[in-house]
């Protein structure tokens, strides 16, 4: 699909979305309003008595009396009314005690809370998303390496170390031996508990730190929807593939046979060094993994869509599962318990745009890059 | 012995090197750890809720997997007919209602669906605890069904471009059979089955998130109506929740950390469960993959 083709799906999208969940709200508001009006009908004449006090019991004899001499022959019918509205009365004074702090419009009031609630998650969003494509390129990178260095696990040194014990001369020998042992195995259980953390749902990791730290605070926010929810992990692991994909093309023995550098040491000069891995703009000069690395983010940009939404939803998340007041998500949540659906389709219509919004950031990203590899291999062909 | 011990030793390191059945072992054998632990320290009523949670935890997902894959695989032939159709308009309203779906953040999706759900319950129109997590399991299942169809279009695409489609077509054979028997049967049943590991995984993690968030935040609603017990509810019941926050007591108090799997097992047990499940079936879809070359 060509890029304008793309983009003229997703404004269709927005404008259909729009306009359907426009309606909706349109819907909700004047359904609000009939349940209200149809409710009172039949008493309302009555309620807008001024003159009559329905807490005073003369009052309301008074208006049975009335009523029995204008329409005699149903008495009946006005003993039921002044009950129902005696039922009304009680039911509405105890509804509106219970529900005045639920019961909200999109009142401007309203429509500014929403909308400085929207920066905020949207400032946040924008945050996480480039923390998160940072990790994931650099942990990818980090772990394509280690492939490379032909490095073993951690556990199964500790286990081949522990059942094969070579003899030594010194006790000092031993002494080294082991302790390299225990290195491996402190190793090992360290990775375990940072794998532990990447995949653990937000809020198990939010809950066990709740009595050690503030977790309501943005920067635990953004830290946790960073590192939990197994979006970094899942992200990498992709990002690793994509590594692992490329290196196995012809065009990587090509450059090796041309003669490009291919030692995956930790060294600045013949190797990587790790300063470049971790850099923010990472560039590993005369080195095949430099191509390597570029072709894989390139594939890499076209999943950002769908980690856009994984980091929405990450977010979501956590602002509802730690009931952090005051923010988007957790409006939603609360709006959608005190049945506000009114302000439940504006902030669905909120998290719609900001997804289409990257969707179409991504698309324009790709097609500047995938322009950028075209004229490279119109040059290359010339 | 020595004999026995080598061929346990040669056994292990065969298991080892096929990282998808070395991880699926690992998972049961842990999780076989874990009942026993649960069922010396744990209090019986408790044990019972924790299994119940995993074993409905499992269910649903397991049911995630069978619609995401049923609904894929229709869509997804869809689609292809539809793109190589005289009729494009189709195919591209399908991919534009697709495409919206996918614009809609999984968790939004599936929590609006829930409300549904609970709705459903308190009208009494939903009243079997079976049939209430089949509907889960679509909801959640809707929401996810999309990776699949990306597959199944991507490998048929693929195999498109190749020789072997054209000229099983001259010989007559209908596209049908090419598609649904060669392409994606033969040739792409263990991209599928991977896909089908992944979605495992995602349906654990997205079922145990909503049901939490559900028991917290609309707790009035749901304690009305009684949703069935997963881990993720378990996890939100307030002595779940103390068991958790014994965690971070510990990192400052580390004597307590024996504590933990005593006092608060319950809770421990089952964000164990959710995470190491988690865990597990990655490596198991990673070592899948590579086993196979994918």
């Amino acid at each position: 699909m060509t890029f304008k083709k793309k983009i003229f799906e997703h404004l269709l999208s927005i404008v259909l979305i729009t306009s359907l969940l426009g309606s909706l709200l349109s819907f909700t508001i004047k359904d609000k309003n009939i349940q209200k009006e149809q409710s009172n009908e039949k008493i309302e004449p009555y309620l807008d008595m001024s003159f009559i006090d329905f807490d005073n019991p003369f009052d309301r004899a008074l208006l049975i009396d009335i009523l029995n001499i204008y329409e005699p022959g149903k008495e009946s019918t006005h003993e039921f009314l002044i009950r129902t509205i005696e039922q009304y009365r009680k039911t509405n004074l105890i509804e509106g005690l219970e529900n005045a702090y639920r019961r909200e419009q999109l009142t401007p009031k309203k429509w500014q809370q929403l909308s400085i609630m929207y920066a905020q998650f949207i400032l946040i969003y924008i945050f996480v998303l480039i923390l998160t494509y940072y990790g994931v390129q650099t942990f990818g990178t980090l772990r394509f390496i280690r492939k490379q260095q032909n490095q073993k696990s951690h556990l199964l040194c500790f286990l081949q170390q522990l059942c094969v014990v070579p003899k030594f001369k010194r006790f000092m020998q031993y002494v080294n031996y082991y302790l390299q042992t225990i290195i491996h195995i402190v190793k090992a259980i360290m990775i375990t508990l940072f794998y532990f953390t990447l995949f653990a749902p937000a809020y198990v990791i939010a809950y066990s730190l709740k009595t050690q730290l503030n977790t309501d605070t943005i920067i635990f926010m953004i830290t946790l929807a960073v590192i939990s929810n197994g979006l970094l992990i899942t992200y990498t692991n992709k990002f690793y593939t994509f590594l692992v994909t490329e290196s196995r093309k012809g065009y990587v023995q090509t450059a090796i046979v041309k003669n490009l550098n291919t030692s995956y040491k930790r060294e600045k000069k013949s190797g990587i060094s790790y300063a470049s891995v971790f850099n923010v703009r990472k560039h590993f000069p005369n080195h095949i993994f430099q191509h390597i690395f570029l072709n894989a983010r390139y594939q890499y940009l076209q999943t950002i869509k769908e980690q856009a939404s994984f980091v929405i939803s990450g977010l979501i998340i956590i602002e509802m599962a730690l009931n952090i007041q005051g923010h988007f998500s957790y409006e939603l949540l609360k709006q959608l318990l005190y049945k506000n659906y009114d302000i439940v389709i504006v902030i669905v219509l909120g998290i719609f745009y900001l997804v289409k919004f990257t969707e179409i950031f991504t698309d324009w990203i790709t097609h500047k890059e995938s322009l950028k590899y075209e004229n490279i291999e119109l040059v290359s062909i010339l | 012995m020595k004999k026995f011990i080598q061929k346990i030793k040669l056994y292990s390191e065969y298991i080892y090197a096929q990282k998808d059945k070395f991880w699926l072992i690992v998972w049961l054998s842990i999780l076989g750890l874990t009942l026993i632990w649960n069922i010396l320290f744990l209090n019986k009523p408790a044990l019972r809720l924790v299994i119940e949670g995993f074993l409905n935890t499992l269910y649903i997902s397991a049911l995630v997997v069978v619609f995401s894959f049923l609904l894929g695989w229709i869509i997804g032939l869809l689609v292809v007919r539809f793109e190589s159709s005289r009729f494009h308009i189709l195919y591209f309203t399908l991919t534009f209602i697709l495409n919206i779906i996918r614009s809609i953040p999984q968790i939004v999706g599936i929590l609006l669906g829930y409300v549904g759900i609970t709705y459903l319950i308190t009208a009494k129109i939903l009243t079997d605890t079976w049939l209430v997590m089949t509907t889960m399991s679509i909801i959640i299942s809707l929401f996810i069904f999309n990776e699949m169809i990306d597959l199944i279009r991507e490998r048929i695409n693929h195999f498109k471009k190749l020789d072997f489609y054209n000229a099983m077509k001259v010989c007559g054979i209908s596209e049908n059979r090419i598609i649904n028997f060669d392409i994606l049967w033969k040739n792409s049943r263990i991209h599928i089955l991977n896909k089908l590991i992944a979605i495992f995984g995602s349906a654990i993690f997205l079922q145990c998130t909503i049901d939490f968030i559900i028991s917290v935040g609309l707790s009035t609603q749901v304690s009305s109506v009684s949703l069935p017990t997963t881990l993720g509810s378990l996890l939100a019941k307030i002595d779940s929740k103390q068991d958790i926050l014994a965690i971070g007591n510990t990192i400052m108090n580390p004597s307590y950390f024996t504590h933990i799997f005593f006092e608060h097992l319950q809770g421990i047990t089952v964000a164990f469960l959710i995470i190491f499940t988690l865990l597990a079936v990655y490596k198991i879809s990673n070592g899948f993959a590579e086993r196979n070359r994918l």
